[in-house]
């Protein structure tokens, strides 16, 4: 039987759910029987297979146009789209910004901080642009599952992983792997 | 109360009538989710979490307000209500910064609980971009508008239960907002920081400054005690963790206090800057040095058995517990036989004569006189249940030559020249209570018991004083004749200075104290005693109610409790083995320690 095929990517975020992805440990290795890992921010190769995989997973929040961009690369290249950890599912940490705005957070951290000299907002072309509003991934795309978390715990992604490969999609987690923080 | 029969979720049950849905389904177990009820407040429906289906209702009703009727069909789990749940949850949600990650009460937050009960995994609604105040003006906790949901539980509590009516809500719809007074920050209200709302509050709104952030509820251990600030005895949980207080809360089911709390027993007794006293220590010259538990009480012991019993004193503070108290009396008082003997706090006149009022007397009584005591200052639980009677619509009648923090709630503030004018409200009630405490003056006193139909509740000052009171140690002292003196000064700060000043030169002063003072200072013998939090024993409140306190944490340094010092003193002096605190129910049953009988477990 040929293995599922499972892409990530990070939009906004700390890399801490990737991490946590990584701290199922041993179990990694009979998952990998079953399970293939085609692209991740981790790997060589970044970008999901242009033939698309069974399950995207996304992490981050929703903060600027380039994230826009790959969270809908995604959602065409997978058919199964779940969105990992606090900021992915409600905007999490990097929503904080929305309460002073965006234009507001950018001045603080490019001309303001006490140690900056001679700051500069960046504005390279090649660079998404800041929205006003970060949001979860869900208010972009359309997500299948929902796993929050600060991050999740490997216990949560390892039974939603689980649950997929056994064909079901779960519609929210059971409590005992279900938390906000 | 009639009784009638009902279906909840397809179950026959017998429900009493005036009783409510939710009121209902609990005492059958059935689980209905709450978010603004609260067992201590009146429910006023707003949170609509509670939402039930009761066939012939148009709409789904909120459980917490609606009345059982004969024949009543409810379903609390039906699809329709879960959804209806679901959606409530989902815009109670989408209205402040409901982020759990960052927030303080995560892990012990009523909202959190209700999210992952309904399986709430991301935003139903556009994300939150207002940006809420957070008034962190008061000492001891922080208002976060941002996690507040509006369930005014804690406006309730604040006029309900502290009766102090400082938090209400001012605006309407979304732009509702809780408010101290009229929209001040809350050190410049009217808030008496009793920290009720903190006790309340089913989100991170309202948070204890001191241990946010130090652990979760159930990464803690918590213990039932009884608060030793003053004599009213409230019923307390102390919130521990590694062997240090976090927090202090209120035990709802405390029969004397259900619940309420004042800034002294919550906050400040957390808090005593004084230098603390760790290991016993003996007079060299000018100095103090350190010295062992068994040589200094050997020491003590034989200064003590040396002198005849008119020339030895005890002074005790009324900080102490029921057995420390009476150790001292069977040691001193009968075993030594010793005629000095007296308190290092005032008391308030208790004739044996006068009925016996208590605090859960001001809760029925529609005329309350309160005379010789503040308790606004110094007993701020007793105030707030004098304020629920005011609420409730009994008269108050303060009669106080000094200031009193209750003027402003009395009907009438007279002078004790004007005590004639008093007690004509007071024969015109049903039911009068009388509140003294030790500065009500003689002829204000003898007025007062004219009152036929009238109750007297003692507010004693210190803390377990109506005890010291029963077994007589409040007598006499004569400094001069002394040749040895034992202090057993605990936790005491005030009168210190004044006893040192007494004591002659000659006498051999022995002290068990908690913190350095003039008078550990002038001892010749200290003995480090555990402070309130570190000792297990039992006190009696001012209405004679003998509650067990326990320990939360370890005695600090060489420092014991109390009694345990006491004991030890006792078998030094080769007296008979004296009654041990597990021997208390027996001292309970005694006259002198009141009549309830405490569930005494070591």
């Amino acid at each position: 039987m040929a293995k599922v095929t499972i892409a990530t990517d990070w939009l906004a975020a700390c890399a801490g759910c990737h991490m946590s992805l990584l701290d199922i440990d041993e179990r990694i290795f009979p998952l990998l029987e079953m399970v293939e890992f085609t692209s991740s921010p981790v790997t060589d190769l970044k970008h999901p297979p242009v033939d698309g995989v069974t399950v995207g997973i996304l992490t981050g929040a929703i903060s600027n146009t380039h994230n826009i961009e790959v969270a809908r690369r995604m959602r065409s290249h997978c058919q199964i789209l779940v969105a990992v950890g606090d900021c992915a599912t409600f905007g999490g940490i990097v929503a904080t910004r929305n309460l002073v705005g965006t234009e507001a957070a950018l001045k603080r951290a490019y001309l303001e901080t006490e140690s900056t000299v001679a700051g500069l907002i960046p504005d390279s072309p090649e660079l998404g642009v800041p929205l006003p509003i970060v949001t979860g991934v869900g208010e972009v795309v359309t997500v299948d599952v929902f796993i929050p978390g600060c991050p999740p715990r490997a216990d949560d992604l390892y039974f939603a992983i689980g649950e997929l490969l056994a064909g079901r999609v779960p519609k929210v987690l059971p409590p005992e792997h279900l938390k906000y923080d | 109360m009639a009784s009638l029969n009902i279906t909840i979720n397809d179950q026959k049950i017998t429900a009493e009538s005036g009783q409510t849905v939710l009121e209902t389904a609990s005492a059958a177990g059935i689980e209905i989710p709450t978010l603004c009820h609260h067992p201590a407040l009146n429910p006023i429906g707003a949170c609509r979490v509670c939402l039930v289906e009761i066939k012939g209702q148009r709409s789904l009703q909120p459980a917490c307000t609606f009345p059982v009727t004969r024949g009543m069909e409810i379903q609390t789990e039906s699809p329709k209500v879960v959804e209806a749940r679901k959606f409530v949850l989902e815009l109670i949600f989408s209205e402040r910064n409901h982020f759990c990650m960052y927030c303080e009460m995560s892990g012990d937050c009523e909202l959190q609980n209700l999210g992952y009960r309904y399986g709430l995994d991301h935003w139903m609604y556009p994300t939150y971009t207002q940006n809420f105040p957070v008034d962190a003006s008061a000492d001891d906790f922080l208002l976060d508008h941002n996690r507040c949901v509006l369930c005014r539980r804690c406006v309730r509590a604040c006029s309900e239960l502290a009766a102090n009516h400082t938090l209400d809500l001012r605006q309407r719809g979304a732009l509702t907002m809780l408010t101290a007074d009229m929209n001040v920050a809350i050190s410049q209200s009217s808030c008496i920081s009793c920290g009720v709302c903190l006790d309340v509050c089913p989100t991170g709104a309202l948070v204890d400054k001191r241990s946010a952030f130090l652990g979760r509820d159930c990464d803690c251990d918590h213990i039932a005690s009884i608060c030793s600030q003053c004599s009213i005895g409230c019923g307390i949980e102390i919130v521990t963790r590694a062997n240090s207080v976090l927090r202090i809360r209120g035990l709802w089911d405390a029969p004397v206090n259900a619940g309420v709390l004042c800034k002294k027993g919550r906050f400040e007794s957390l808090v005593d800057r004084r230098p603390r006293i760790f290991s016993p220590l003996k007079r060299l010259n000018d100095r103090h040095l350190p010295a062992d538990w068994d040589g200094l009480l050997q020491l003590a012991a034989e200064r003590i058995a040396a002198v005849a019993p008119q020339h030895l004193g005890l002074l005790t503070t009324t900080h102490a517990t029921n057995e420390a108290l009476n150790l001292l009396n069977e040691l001193f008082c009968r075993h030594l036989k010793v005629r000095h003997v007296d308190l290092l706090n005032p008391v308030a006149p208790r004739p044996p004569s006068l009925p016996k009022g208590t605090l859960a007397d001001l809760s029925h009584s529609d005329c309350i006189l309160v005379t010789g005591t503040d308790p606004v200052n110094t007993h701020p639980v007793a105030s707030m249940l004098i304020k629920r009677a005011v609420d409730r619509g009994a008269q108050l009648i303060v009669i106080e030559d000094r200031e009193s923090g209750l003027a402003a709630y009395a009907d009438q503030v007279l002078k004790t020249s004007e005590t004639d004018q008093a007690l004509r409200f007071g024969r015109r009630a049903q039911r009068p209570a009388v509140m003294y405490g030790n500065f009500v003056s003689k002829g204000v006193f003898t007025s007062l018991k004219k009152l036929a139909k009238a109750v007297y509740v003692a507010l004693q000052p210190g803390v377990n004083t109506h005890a010291a009171l029963s077994l007589g140690l409040h007598q006499h002292i004569d400094f001069a004749s002394l040749a040895v003196l034992y202090v057993l000064s605990g936790e005491q700060h005030e009168q210190l200075n004044e006893v040192a000043a007494k004591i002659t030169p000659e006498t051999f002063v022995v002290v068990q104290a908690s913190y350095a003072s003039p008078l550990t200072e002038r001892a010749d013998l200290v003995l480090p005693m555990a402070i309130w939090l570190e000792r297990s024993g039992s006190l009696t409140n001012t209405d004679g109610i003998v509650q067990q306190v326990r320990a939360a944490r370890a005695p600090q340094g060489q420092s014991k409790p109390d009694w345990e010092i006491l004991r030890m003193l006792t078998e030094k002096l080769g007296g008979k083995p004296f009654v041990l605190p597990n021997d208390i129910a027996h001292y309970a049953e005694h006259e002198s320690f009141g009549k309830e009988n405490p569930s005494w477990q070591k």
